[in-house]
């Protein structure tokens, strides 16, 4: 079962390669324009630390540090799980979800596995730039230990983006195209990239408990800082990650239940 | 003329028919405001200023050039959607313009934005986040002059930026590129006086801080007198550039579409 959908996956990719070496000029544009992109949020950090010494206590590499991981787990969910995006609008509204549903495997896998975003790849490039740049700045010794750790945490805080995108994503199988919603939320990831110290507590709260944004990027920083006062919280985060893709999938399969084409 | 205007109100017909993005771009400029806000006050929370200037000053600044953002980006997107389904070559026949029947329907669709979008927010901001007027009403007749120009090299260079979709299919790496580079160089995020020289005087030969930079700058008196004025000449200059340059451009990219009919 699992080796037939690797197998799959694997195919699925070669295909989406293909079509990726078939536009080099627009594989690069992509690439570049993220990390583009992202240079000029950091570059932003940058701007603002030349007058200021600590935002709230946090140094740059920490700020730094925090925009790296947040970079890094985006780009997971960027590069694999991107077609997220596209439920509402070119596949429920045009009627081409059917065409998943008369298939043999699971139609969340075919879906996602339906394209491969190239242009998540520059968002992956930066975020590692970034980590390994405010890495020697932190106040710790890299072992493997933590290393192995930063791995987790980083593939947790994909999964949190992706299980969020997933939940209201999922929304469009009762309202057609559920992407304004999915937006909107997805806008509150850009909280997490400061230090949560820095808002009013309800937003903190929110962004831990309900929207666990926190966890995508904070969170797992301040594991890695001394002093931080959040790294037993920061333990959560695949804990987090779990529960929210358990959650979000339980939803997707209410979804699918409750689906009706466009056509009836 | 009057087939232009037309079109500018149908436009607006057409916003008001989805609210569900209203409201996703009422709430997520909300969620910026509160975001740019709770920072710009850690940032001030252990000092008074910065390159001269108080945290109302720095939060008038932000807050009003990220409104301005909104409207410098238009109808390239439109246009990149065109000329990638191949409908350009239909529009082409049809008996207007193409690019000032897309102009048409930005000027209605900024200007519905401009009053269910950013006014009311706009109101807000004033009332909850200590944001000043302008220091002189001088100052603040020049702005409307300067953000009307800065709107317009924008939009301008939005379509130039869209013809480049004749020549490739990824356009969403071509907005977000776009996007990025104009917060980059336009002062859209941070004054540009709190950059380093070097990038300062570089983004001096940039149409992009004619866009946001020049309009807020006045707005907030960091630059007044003279300055603004100066200021003011070099948007004109980039208007008509950019006038020309789309001009220029576009019928090279017309004689395109023919080869490709064969």
């Amino acid at each position: 079962m699992l080796t037939r959908y690797l197998k799959l996956y694997y195919l699925f990719c070669k295909q989406n390669l293909k079509v990726m070496m078939e536009y080099r000029m627009d594989f690069l544009l992509g690439v570049l324009s993220v990390m583009l992109q992202q240079f000029a949020g950091i570059f932003f950090v940058k701007i603002v630390f030349d007058h200021i010494h600590q935002l709230n206590g946090w140094t740059f590499y920490e700020i730094l540090f925090i925009y790296g991981i947040a970079a890094t787990g985006r780009s997971i969910h960027h590069i694999f799980f991107d077609n997220l995006w596209t439920l509402g609008w070119q596949y429920i509204r045009p009627g081409k979800f059917d065409r998943l549903l008369i298939r043999p495997i699971n139609p969340l896998f075919h879906f996602i596995a339906d394209r491969l975003q190239q242009d998540g790849f520059g968002q992956l490039f930066i975020g590692i730039i970034v980590i390994s740049t405010a890495m020697p700045h932190l106040d710790i010794s890299w072992g493997v230990l933590e290393f192995f750790i930063l791995i987790v945490m980083i593939i947790a805080s994909g999964f949190i983006f992706v299980a969020i995108n997933l939940f209201f994503a999922t929304l469009s199988f009762w309202m057609v195209d559920s992407l304004p919603i999915v937006w909107t939320i997805f806008n509150l990831s850009d909280f997490a990239r400061y230090p949560l110290t820095i808002y009013h507590k309800g937003i903190r709260h929110l962004l831990t408990w309900i929207i666990p944004y926190g966890f995508t990027a904070f969170y797992p920083a301040a594991y890695f800082i001394e002093g931080s006062g959040f790294q037993k919280l920061a333990l959560l985060t695949p804990v987090v990650a779990i529960v929210s893709c358990v959650v979000a999938y339980w939803f997707w399969n209410k979804g699918l239940k409750a689906f009706t084409s466009t056509g009836s | 003329m009057r087939k232009y205007i037309e079109f500018a109100r149908v436009q607006m017909q057409v916003h008001a028919a989805y609210s569900a993005w209203f409201w996703a771009n009422t709430f997520s400029v909300l969620l910026r405001m509160l975001v740019i806000y709770f920072f710009w006050k850690a940032v001030y929370s252990s000092r008074t200023e910065i390159e001269g200037l108080p945290f109302d000053s720095m939060i008038t600044y932000i807050i009003i050039a990220m409104f301005l953002q909104m409207f410098v980006s238009g109808v390239g997107r439109e246009l990149a959607h065109t000329i990638k389904d191949g409908n350009v070559a239909i529009e082409l026949m049809r008996p207007y313009h193409l690019i000032t029947r897309l102009i048409a329907m930005d000027i209605g669709d900024k200007i519905i934005h401009f009053i269910r979008g950013a006014l009311p927010l706009g109101i807000l901001a004033f009332i909850f986040m200590d944001i000043t007027l302008p220091t002189t009403w001088q100052g603040g007749l020049l702005f409307l002059l300067s953000a009307l120009m800065g709107i317009w090299i924008g939009t301008f260079f939005d379509l130039l930026i869209a013809i480049l979709a004749f020549w490739t299919i990824n356009l969403w790496g071509l907005e977000v590129m776009k996007e990025a580079v104009i917060s980059f160089f336009s002062g859209a995020l941070v004054p540009l006086i709190l950059f380093p020289e070097w990038f300062q005087t570089v983004s001096l030969f940039l149409p992009f801080q004619a866009m946001v930079y020049v309009p807020v700058a006045i707005y907030t008196g960091i630059l007044t007198g003279t300055e603004a004025w100066l200021a003011l000449g070099s948007q004109v200059f980039w208007a008509v550039l950019l006038f020309v340059l789309l001009r220029v451009l576009w019928s090279i990219a017309i004689k395109k579409v023919t080869i490709f009919g064969g």
